[in-house]
């Protein structure tokens, strides 16, 4: 027999009635901490301090450990060491791949002495992997994870629900973003929470073209310390001003929700580094070896001279429309591997063409135009494998619409990011 | 045989779920961690069992994809025991899902978890009265330090189906 919903409930009225008790209540720290943390008027303040918070964590426990040791270790003992003891040397095919490139300098093939620059599998590779993005998502993570058992997380939910609405996404569609800050491939998972396949369209297509990853973040802070900021709000203000634009154009619903927010707790050591524990082996079995076939795959294509025809095909739009030199088109190419990879590299081509050649602002634009125009491989993959169950056979109109969507904003952000250096006198 | 361990979103059903399998399941503090069922499996007795941690729900009714994946495992396999998971400070709602679950003929058991929270709250249930009216399993729960659980896997072998109107006479007849 099956009962309505008010015969339930009449069931459960009298089953409470006699089996529970509520005694008197006290008001506790933990309720308190609750309340100031979801009002306006104390919780913003509160959530710009953690955010704030964050960040800087984030910055110096990277910056410590890249910086202050793992760079010296890498352009100091290990290229210089690899340079002399691998079989081959400057100009062999195998070295170039494995170790050092070089470059030219006024018409001689001249050996790197960084390991930005050098761009092997064993130099580039393996120092961005393990000497910049570990150290950053190591920081990313502990943190991400003390948010995330503290129960801090569904706060903050509430506190953007606002902002979220008007671009028709509820606030629960902050746990997809900041899930994403560490890296996109969860974050298209965690879309499933959200209730429409209009919201689940935006969600993920806004989280793949301008959130960056937590690899990407930490070889920003790296290499532009202080223009990370302004990409990420340049990044920021994209996600919502495409996230208006496309809830004004998709047909569907973006109804309301109700959040569940749950009292705090202490995070337990003991789940903190399980879970930090999964997300490190995450990115030694999948990440890393992207990374360095990502290395291995753009060294061929130059090698081949793919490189070269693409950036000589695309330079008038590179050039003409952004503004950014055409060799960045060997990072753009390693985007699609590893956006971390292609960070890096871009501060290798910048150190070989020279300041005036490629200036900064014209990084931060290639940096920009990384995030946007492509997401990685793996987010890709995942992008098909949820469209697919949400879809059916419709998943080829939406990738087709996820692609025309990254098209546009690729062309006007990217765009207007070379109109605002122009305005400015800079480019 | 299978277990379901079924509940609202942020009960604790992934907590119970690796303290019971030794699997390593993310757990969180937000609702909606697990969005895709995981496996695991448990030796009662002689026979090993497989576990499944389903997505949280609200109702039987599914709102989001999650929810629609909890309820198709429900239907998919009927025969299997649930382990309804109810926080033990909102025990009304987590009752409504628990009576949807028994009236579509499951074996259940009900674990009140979160009990250590309940009782800084002052609020007392009376596990044993709960128990005479559901006459399915009640076990209080604290997942996150262990406590109840062996009791509560000791109790699901002995798990059977009730009707709802032995529910409905058994709260009217007090």
């Amino acid at each position: 027999m099956k009962l309505s919903v008010d015969e339930r409930w009449d069931i459960i009225d009298k089953i409470s009635k006699e089996t529970v008790k509520f005694g008197e209540y006290r008001h506790t720290l933990k309720d308190a901490l609750a309340e100031i943390t979801v009002k306006p008027l104390t919780g913003i303040p509160i959530a710009i301090a953690v955010l704030y918070g964050f960040w800087s964590f984030f910055g110096a426990f990277a910056g410590f450990f890249t910086d202050g040791f793992l760079v010296k270790l890498f352009d100091g003992h290990w290229l210089p060491w690899l340079q002399d003891v691998f079989p081959g040397g400057l100009g062999n095919w195998f070295y170039s791949i494995m170790v050092d490139a070089g470059h030219m300098e006024s018409g001689v093939l001249v050996a790197a002495d960084n390991c930005f620059e050098s761009f092997g599998v064993l130099t580039s590779g393996l120092f961005v992997a393990i000497g910049v993005v570990l150290p950053a998502i190591i920081a990313f993570y502990l943190f991400l994870i003390i948010l995330e058992d503290s129960g801090y997380l569904p706060r903050l939910a509430v506190l953007i629900d606002t902002v979220f609405h008007k671009i028709g996404l509820h606030g629960f569609a902050v746990v997809p973003m900041i899930l994403s800050l560490g890296c996109n491939v969860p974050a298209v998972t965690a879309t499933r929470n959200l209730e429409t396949k209009k919201q689940r369209f935006m969600m993920m297509t806004l989280l793949a073209i301008f959130i960056p990853c937590g690899a990407q973040l930490g070889i920003m802070l790296d290499v532009i310390p202080e223009y990370v900021g302004f990409v990420m709000l340049y990044l920021f203000l994209g996600f919502f001003v495409f996230g208006f634009i496309l809830n004004e154009l998709i047909p569907g619903k973006s109804p309301e929700m109700i959040l569940d927010v749950p009292p705090y707790h202490m995070p337990t050591g003991r789940n903190v580094g399980r879970k930090l524990w999964a997300r490190l082996r995450g990115f030694f079995t999948v990440a890393i070896p992207f990374v360095l076939l990502g290395v291995v795959f753009v060294n061929v294509l130059y090698l081949v001279g793919v490189i070269d025809w693409l950036a000589n095909v695309f330079e008038p739009v590179l050039v003409g429309w952004f503004g950014v030199p055409k060799e960045t088109t060997a990072p753009l190419v390693a985007a699609f591997m590893r956006k971390d990879l292609a960070v890096g590299q871009l501060m290798g081509i910048q150190e070989q063409l020279g300041m005036v050649a490629f200036n900064t602002y014209q990084l931060v634009t290639s940096v920009v135009l990384v995030s946007l125009y492509f997401p990685c491989i793996a987010t890709v993959a995942m992008i098909i494998k949820e469209g697919m169950q949400d879809r059916g056979k419709g998943v080829i109109t939406f990738l087709l619409g996820s692609l025309a969507v990254l098209m546009a904003v690729v062309f006007i952000w990217g765009g207007l990011l070379h109109l605002i250096w122009i305005i400015l006198g800079v480019a | 045989m299978r277990i379901l361990l079924m509940g609202h979103p942020n009960v604790g059903k992934s907590v119970v779920f690796n303290r019971i399998t030794g699997a390593n399941v993310t757990e969180s503090n937000y609702p909606g961690t697990t969005v895709d069922y995981e496996k695991g499996y448990v030796r009662i007795g002689h026979e090993e069992m497989e576990v499944i941690d389903v997505p949280g729900t609200f109702s039987l009714e599914p709102k989001d994809k999650a929810e629609e994946v909890a309820v198709k495992m429900l239907e998919r396999n009927k025969d299997s025991v649930v382990v309804c998971i109810i926080d033990s400070t909102k025990i009304e709602r987590g009752l409504y899902l628990a009576l949807e679950i028994i009236e579509r003929g499951s074996r259940v058991v009900v674990a009140l978890n979160m009990w250590d929270i309940a009782e800084d709250k002052n609020i007392n249930i009376d596990v044993e009265k709960l128990r005479q009216i559901l006459g399915v399993p009640v076990v209080p729960t604290i997942a996150v330090s262990g406590e109840g659980i062996k009791e509560l896997v000791s109790r699901i072998s002995g798990a059977t189906s009730v009707k709802i109107e032995s529910v409905m006479k058994n709260v009217g007849g007090s």
